[in-house]
């Protein structure tokens, strides 16, 4: 979709932000990210005005906490996506997230320089992975992250058995960590 | 065997969240008491993390393949002027756990398991409400070595965290960091395994089916 430089130069973006409070940064951030974000939203079945102020909240929440980002351990996109995601949360179900804390585990290993260019690769991987699953496996997928809803629901909706959709999450899953090589 | 609870990385488990529940979670599809114990079981398992990290870079792809919804032209001149009432983000303080509890579990508890107001429910069990969202619930269980919770059925589905010691039923046995999915097919009654007091974390998303009189009664008023 997007070349692998892009990757990199978002990062560089998130990276003048946290740095340097730098607002043209912030801008083109915006312009990138908004709006996807909106976009998320909307398919979530959030109403577009809604929509539009969740994705701003997105935004300023990259502004707050631009600090916080590691380039070694996501990109800004997965970045992005966890920050949308849990806004979600917070403003339509009106429930609390539990998340990981840093505190509860070691890093697995130090970071190094080669981590953040490593992961850009995966990244690059893994779209083209998704690029090339059969389509009813791309869509359980997809419907699994955009629907809000349990694979039950997932199920009833695309009008096929539970069973169905589990073996083909099961399927797309191994050939998406077969794609990322990382993960046993 | 007794198998002490490490945070960050419980040795031996074995039954771990399926990935269709990963998956709800790292899109953001799980309750919050749902999301509690699996990101709880994350804390000990650096397996399901590394797999949850996976699916959200998959969330990442899929949300910088979506087409780009416009914004209002003003949308980002009314972003900037927040900019500067905008305060970067402090993590909250915390004291260390002394005991290794996770965080994200201490959190709802208000402090470490070990000091955790457990209330008795007869000389082997205790237990400990964290919180109720209509039929769901979350609790903390605490059953002496041969503690029976009592033959039962499921009307919903049941996850059950060991965090200390263990336990066994008709599927298996349960150390710290296993966790235990059931629902309507699965009829079963776990027994607190010998050594140490098994302490679990609960949910449950409807009553649980109980076969026992006494417990029929009892359960409900314990919000079981």
């Amino acid at each position: 979709m997007n070349p692998p430089g892009d990757a990199a130069r978002l990062n560089a973006l998130l990276d003048r932000v946290a740095a340097q409070r730098d607002r043209a940064a912030f801008a083109e951030l915006f312009a990138h990210f908004a709006p996807r974000v909106k976009s998320y939203l909307m398919r979530q079945g959030v109403a577009p005005a809604q929509a539009e102020d969740l994705a701003q909240d997105a935004l300023l929440n990259v502004w707050r906490k631009a600090h916080l980002f590691d380039p070694a351990k996501a990109s800004a996109s997965t970045w992005l996506f966890t920050i949308a995601r849990n806004l979600r949360i917070d403003a339509i179900r009106r429930e609390k997230r539990p998340e990981l804390d840093p505190e509860d585990f070691k890093p697995e290993a130090e970071p190094d320089m080669g981590d953040a260019m490593a992961l850009a690769d995966d990244e690059v991987r893994l779209r083209d992975a998704m690029k090339h699953l059969p389509p009813d496996q791309a869509l359980v997928i997809e419907a699994s992250f955009f629907a809000d809803k349990l694979h039950s629901q997932i199920a009833t909706e695309l009008d096929i058995p539970l069973g169905t959709v589990k073996s083909r999450l099961r399927l797309a899953m191994a050939r998406l960590r077969a794609a990322l090589g990382e993960m046993s | 065997m007794i198998r002490h609870h490490a945070p960050g990385d419980a040795k031996g488990i074995a039954h771990h969240p399926s990935d269709e529940l990963l998956l709800a979670y790292a899109a953001g599809a799980t309750d919050e008491a749902v999301g509690l114990i699996v990101a709880t079981h994350m804390a000990l398992c650096s397996q399901c993390r590394a797999t949850v990290a996976a699916m959200e870079k998959i969330g990442g792809s899929l949300l910088e393949a979506l087409p780009p919804a416009p914004l209002a032209d003003t949308a980002l001149d009314a972003a900037l002027t927040k900019l500067d009432n905008a305060r970067p983000h402090v993590r909250p303080h915390r004291t260390p756990s002394r005991d290794g509890t996770p965080e994200v579990l201490r959190a709802y508890l208000g402090g470490d398991l070990s000091q955790a107001r457990w209330r008795r429910m007869g000389p082997k069990l205790a237990y400990l409400p964290l919180f109720r969202h209509g039929r769901t619930s979350a609790k903390l269980l605490r059953g002496a070595p041969g503690t029976e919770v009592g033959a039962h059925s499921h009307h919903g589905q049941e996850f059950t965290l060991v965090l200390a010691g263990g336990f066994t039923d008709v599927t298996g046995s349960y150390g710290p960091g296993d966790l235990q999915f059931a629902d309507a097919n699965l009829r079963h009654n776990p027994i607190a395994d010998p050594g140490m007091d098994c302490v679990n974390l609960a949910v449950t998303t409807a009553p649980l089916k109980f076969e026992n009189l006494l417990q029929k009664i009892a359960g409900p008023i314990f919000g079981f």
